[in-house]
């Protein structure tokens, strides 16, 4: 009895894991499936086409988007990442003064909800009177993604063993030489990782990026955003699965990279 | 004594390079996160123009907010916030136990599952449940077709539909701590206390839920506190008939004619709400926390 009842408890949490991923996936995969629909409305299969794909090669405003993104992404995690490290480093120091009152400056922007911090930023750039545009655009991403590379570098700074660091110091290595031929190799993993995050948050961001782009600097979250809005969506389907195949990509990617720095340390 | 002072010197210079090595990180923090909002407290106190702000003092942004029918998007993203996370803990603690009793293999592929459609732009997710749900959508075209439905049932645009997909984002967000409290909880407790007669209901209540409350704790500030300030979905699957906080912030700010001391005033409303709910949630923390260390 006790037997048929165990395995009944697992089937139902089985059962619920499967509707779980049915509703994760379903509409994924029905956008992906639409993409190659030949027809202009969403209703009914009329048939296998390349067509919007080709289209959206073509569309000059989609290009730019892509481009914009991919520009802010870039710096963005380059600034954060650097940062991020850098005061990881310093938060290292247990005894640092100011370490209390800069964990809660790190960790404060993350228990708030993001569309207070575009409103933040829209009203500075507001008072000082910035164009908006790239740059206000580029300051409030690194602005968000500081609070993340900090961690993701701070907690492999704290999970590795440091006694590789006390042999080379008892050995009399330069500080210097210690940091880039120990440290920095054993931080990598932790830097790889904070990269990788603070570039997908910057190329998933909408609502921030809305409240800091001006006119004529979109995103493509923001140019999508705009398209449905305005009804013209024959190609979104076709760009959401180009993203999709991207994210699935980065999610080897990263996969791969792990397992070569496992290797080679 | 010698020594000693030697390491107080060191212990200088080591505060002094900390000091060197966040400085950049401060000053960006402070530039960008918290002059920002000592304007959104200047702004709120303005009054509102066309298309900007006149520098003259006013309290009319704070009076409209407690008055003039605001509450009601208040009102409306709290019970947001509070079922999408039930809902997150609905959907998302099975799946979260059923991940952390497989074996180790399988663990890391189903973990890959959940993390992939969070990995995934956000505004494509929301958009996909505008294909499926929309009036002559795939899910009403297949229940016609299968003859479960004689019209097309109208979910998009409604009230349901934004809770719906806000469950759909942010289950991630639940799963992933639920997981990780899950993962160490020991099984063999679970197996001692139904040998020892207790049903599986019982054994849930007794021994896995009080283990999983730090994963409850750490997953609804995940879902409720973004969830109160929600914008996009709401915007995309829900109706203008009710407005979520989130966008009547942005419409004060972004639609002519703007206001933006009201955007400011109701941003503080909100940041405030969001304070009290934190307060609460740590409270409670604590307090589970104290309890557990007594039993």
């Amino acid at each position: 009895m006790k037997v048929f009842s165990r395995n009944w408890y697992k089937g139902l949490n089985l059962t619920a894991f499967s509707l779980v991923m049915a509703f994760l996936y379903i509409p994924i995969l029905i956008l992906i499936i639409f993409s190659f629909n030949d027809s202009r409305i969403i209703a009914g299969w009329q048939g296998f086409t390349f067509k919007y794909y080709i289209l959206l090669f073509q569309n000059t405003a989609i290009k730019e988007a892509f481009r914009n993104t991919m520009m802010i992404a870039m710096l963005s995690t380059l600034i954060s990442t650097t940062l991020g490290i850098l005061t990881a480093l310093a938060l290292e120091n247990k005894r640092f003064s100011g370490r209390k009152g800069l964990l809660a400056l790190i960790y404060t922007p993350l228990v708030i909800p993001d569309i207070l911090m575009g409103v933040s930023l829209a009203l500075l750039f507001n008072f000082t009177r910035v164009n908006t545009g790239m740059i206000t655009v580029l300051i409030a991403h690194v602005t968000f993604c500081i609070s993340y590379t900090v961690i993701v570098v701070q907690s492999r700074l704290e999970g590795f063993d440091h006694s590789l660091v006390e042999a080379a110091q008892d050995l009399g290595a330069r500080p210097s030489y210690i940091f880039w031929k120990i440290k920095f190799p054993l931080m990598m993993p932790g830097i790889i990782a904070a990269a990788l995050l603070a570039f997908t948050l910057s190329i998933d961001d909408f609502i921030i990026t809305f409240f800091t782009s001006g006119r004529g600097f979109d995103t493509l979250p923001i140019y999508v955003e705009g398209t449905i809005r305005r009804g013209t969506i024959t190609t979104i389907n076709s760009l959401s699965t180009l993203m999709i195949a991207f994210t699935l990509f980065l999610v080897v990617i990263t996969k791969r990279i792990r397992k070569i720095l496992v290797s080679a340390l | 004594m010698k020594a000693k002072s030697r390491r107080t010197v060191l212990q200088k210079r080591n505060n002094l390079s900390s000091w060197l090595l966040s400085l950049p990180t401060i000053l960006w923090l402070l530039c960008f996160f918290l002059i920002p909002y000592l304007i959104v407290i200047i702004y709120s106190f303005l009054t509102p123009d066309i298309y900007d702000v006149k520098f003259e003092f006013s309290l009319a942004a704070y009076r409209q907010v407690f008055t003039g029918g605001y509450l009601r998007p208040f009102f409306l993203s709290f019970k947001l916030a509070i079922y999408t996370t039930l809902g997150c803990l609905l959907l998302g603690f099975p799946v979260a136990y059923y991940i952390a009793r497989a074996n180790e293999k399988l663990k890391n592929t189903l973990l890959i599952f959940i993390i992939i459609p969070f990995w995934t732009n956000l505004i494509i997710r929301i958009f996909s449940w505008r294909i499926f749900l929309a009036h002559s959508g795939v899910l009403n075209a297949t229940l016609m077709n299968m003859g479960l439905i004689s019209q097309p049932l109208e979910i998009l645009r409604t009230d349901l539909a934004v809770v719906l997909v806000m469950v759909y984002v942010y289950l991630p967000y639940m799963i992933l701590p639920l997981y990780s409290v899950l993962e160490k909880l020991d099984f063999t407790l679970l197996n001692a206390a139904m040998d020892l007669g207790a049903n599986e209901v019982k054994a849930f209540f007794s021994i896995t839920l009080p283990l999983a409350v730090e994963g409850i704790f750490a997953g609804t500030l995940l879902v409720f506190i973004p969830a109160l300030g929600a914008y996009l979905i709401p915007q995309l699957v829900g109706n203008q008939r009710s407005l979520y906080v989130g966008q009547v912030i942005t419409y004060k700010i972004k639609n002519i004619p703007r206001n933006w001391p009201m955007a400011s005033a109701l941003s503080l409303t909100l940041l405030l709400l969001v304070a009290l709910m934190l307060l609460i949630m740590y409270g409670l923390y604590r307090r589970h926390v104290a309890r557990r260390q007594v039993s």
